[in-house]
């Protein structure tokens, strides 16, 4: 169901993520308070070129890598003690017909899955990241979150396509590959990502696979455990990449500068110190010590080696099942006081995001569940999703 | 994770935690133990590392200028500037 009115169909909302010319660009985070950039981000651009408008931004957790939003700088919103993304209730309102968003650790997936949205993680490399804040570049995605697959879709063909300004998009013949027709007919449901679901969780997911059978699309639980050691390698290597990103950021060309210092590594430390919070500042030191000489091949090298392993597990899988049905969330709303208990929950959530994010395979999330596909089967994927969107509202 | 490696660590990274922020650090070390053994339990002898998700190469394109700022526009982001400089905090002792 649309939340918004015609003359909103061609307005966008942007996550704090991506780079915008005529607003600030903060990443949430102290550090780039007020930041302007000389240019919008391509995905952006793109919409612009094709007669959109960016409305608004939309904030986000400091460098997106939390559940929601909750580490934004300027505090998140809530309600009723819930934990709201921001992105998701601009959408709700109708403020906008759908958001762009970068996907770094799974909180637009997370967020499409508990506002009975629908998101789309393309597969990676179809989608520029040209003009986003570089957070954990092997995995992160531009994704869409809109009111249901179609919009979805609609968003994904106007900002996906080859763009030489940046390295890691892929040729314009493989990103067509994306447009040819393909059908989901057999979807597995792996066991061991229902693992911690709570029962609200396990409706979603027991309401799309009925959805899905009596659609004709034959169904199995399957076991697969090596999937489900996405989580540890991808914190592993998302906490590698952000160390190194977010390096850059010293309180001297741009960006937060610590008022009292005395000497130049008393402006470094005390910017960064002031500047970043904790979920961040725990993530620079284990993606630091991840790369520390003791454990590059312990751990950073392993983590590499684990990527392909499940990598070739999902292939292995997609000889004989067209998608893998899987949840996004543990649960269908977080509250303030389960964060406020938890502060690393982020890192344990992405349980079910961090399949497709070391993969780089597409993912739908609609009905409160997600999606995961052969890579550039974006389209078959939403076909399948809307057949089952409805159940998430 | 002791607290020896984890103020290597803070100085290498320029960061300064709190007694509080440190406790947390080192629970949160404390929690990653289980991800190795679930890690090392994937036998990863004969497997290549995987760097980039997609078939992606290096990749060499034309050095061609395609966005042009001006100086001003550059330096707009800076804390301060001085007749088309930087300013930047003294950085000899």
């Amino acid at each position: 169901m649309k939340t918004y009115t015609e003359d909103k169909k061609l307005t966008v909302v942007a996550d704090d993520m991506m780079l915008t010319k005529d607003m600030p660009t903060t990443a949430g985070s102290k550090m780039l308070d007020g930041y302007m950039s000389l240019f919008d981000s391509e995905a952006l651009a793109r919409l612009k070129d094709a007669g959109y408008t960016v409305a608004a931004k939309a904030a986000v957790g400091e460098f997106a890598i939390d559940l929601l939003g909750e580490t934004n700088f300027k505090g998140a919103p809530a309600s009723d003690g819930h934990i709201k993304n921001q992105a998701a209730e601009m959408i709700l309102s109708g403020d906008a017909s759908a958001a762009v968003c970068l996907d770094v650790n799974g909180a637009v997936r997370r967020a499409a899955a508990q506002s009975g949205l629908v998101s789309v993680k393309p597969t990676y490399g179809t989608v520029s990241r040209f003009g986003t804040i570089p957070a954990a570049c092997s995995g992160e995605t531009v994704s869409v979150l809109a009111c249901d697959a179609e919009d979805c879709g609609r968003i994904l063909d106007l900002i996906a396509g080859h763009d030489d300004k940046d390295g890691t998009s892929l040729p314009a013949e493989l990103i067509a590959k994306t447009n040819e027709a393909a059908t989901v007919r057999k979807v597995a449901v792996l066991a061991s990502m229902k693992k911690g679901i709570g029962a609200d969780v396990c409706e979603k997911l027991d309401a799309a696979v009925a959805v899905l059978k009596a659609n004709g699309v034959e169904v199995d639980e399957i076991d697969d455990s090596v999937i489900s050691a996405s989580r540890p390698a991808w914190n592993a290597l998302m906490s590698a990449e952000l160390c190194n990103n977010v390096s850059r950021y010293d309180g001297v060309k741009y960006g937060y500068r610590a008022e009292s210092f005395t000497n130049i590594d008393e402006l470094y430390t005390n910017s960064r110190t002031e500047a970043f919070g904790e979920l961040l500042k725990t993530a620079i030191i284990f993606g630091s010590e991840t790369l520390s000489t003791e454990n590059y091949m312990k751990i950073y090298d392993k983590c590499l080696r684990v990527r392909r392993v499940i990598s070739e597990a999902f292939g292995k899988l997609f000889e004989t099942y067209d998608a893998v049905l899987m949840p996004a969330t543990s649960s269908m709303s977080y509250t303030e006081a389960e964060v406020k208990e938890n502060k690393f929950i982020a890192f344990e959530e992405n349980y079910y995001t961090a399949p497709a994010s070391i993969t780089g395979l597409p993912a739908i999330v609609a009905g409160g569940v997600q999606l995961v596909g052969r890579a550039f089967s974006e389209k078959a994927l939403l076909e399948a999703a809307k057949k089952y969107e409805k159940e998430g509202k | 994770m002791d607290r020896e490696i984890l103020r290597r660590l803070e100085l290498l990274n320029q960061l300064s935690l709190t007694e509080q922020e440190k406790e947390s650090v080192i629970a949160f070390f404390s929690d990653r133990e289980k991800d190795l053994e679930t890690l090392d339990a994937i036998d990863t002898a004969d497997v290549e590392r995987m760097v980039h998700v997609m078939p992606i190469m290096t990749v060499v394109r034309e050095d061609k200028v395609s966005q042009i700022f001006s100086r001003e526009e550059l330096q707009a982001a800076a804390p301060e500037t001085d007749e088309g400089y930087w300013c930047v905090p003294k950085v000899m002792e």
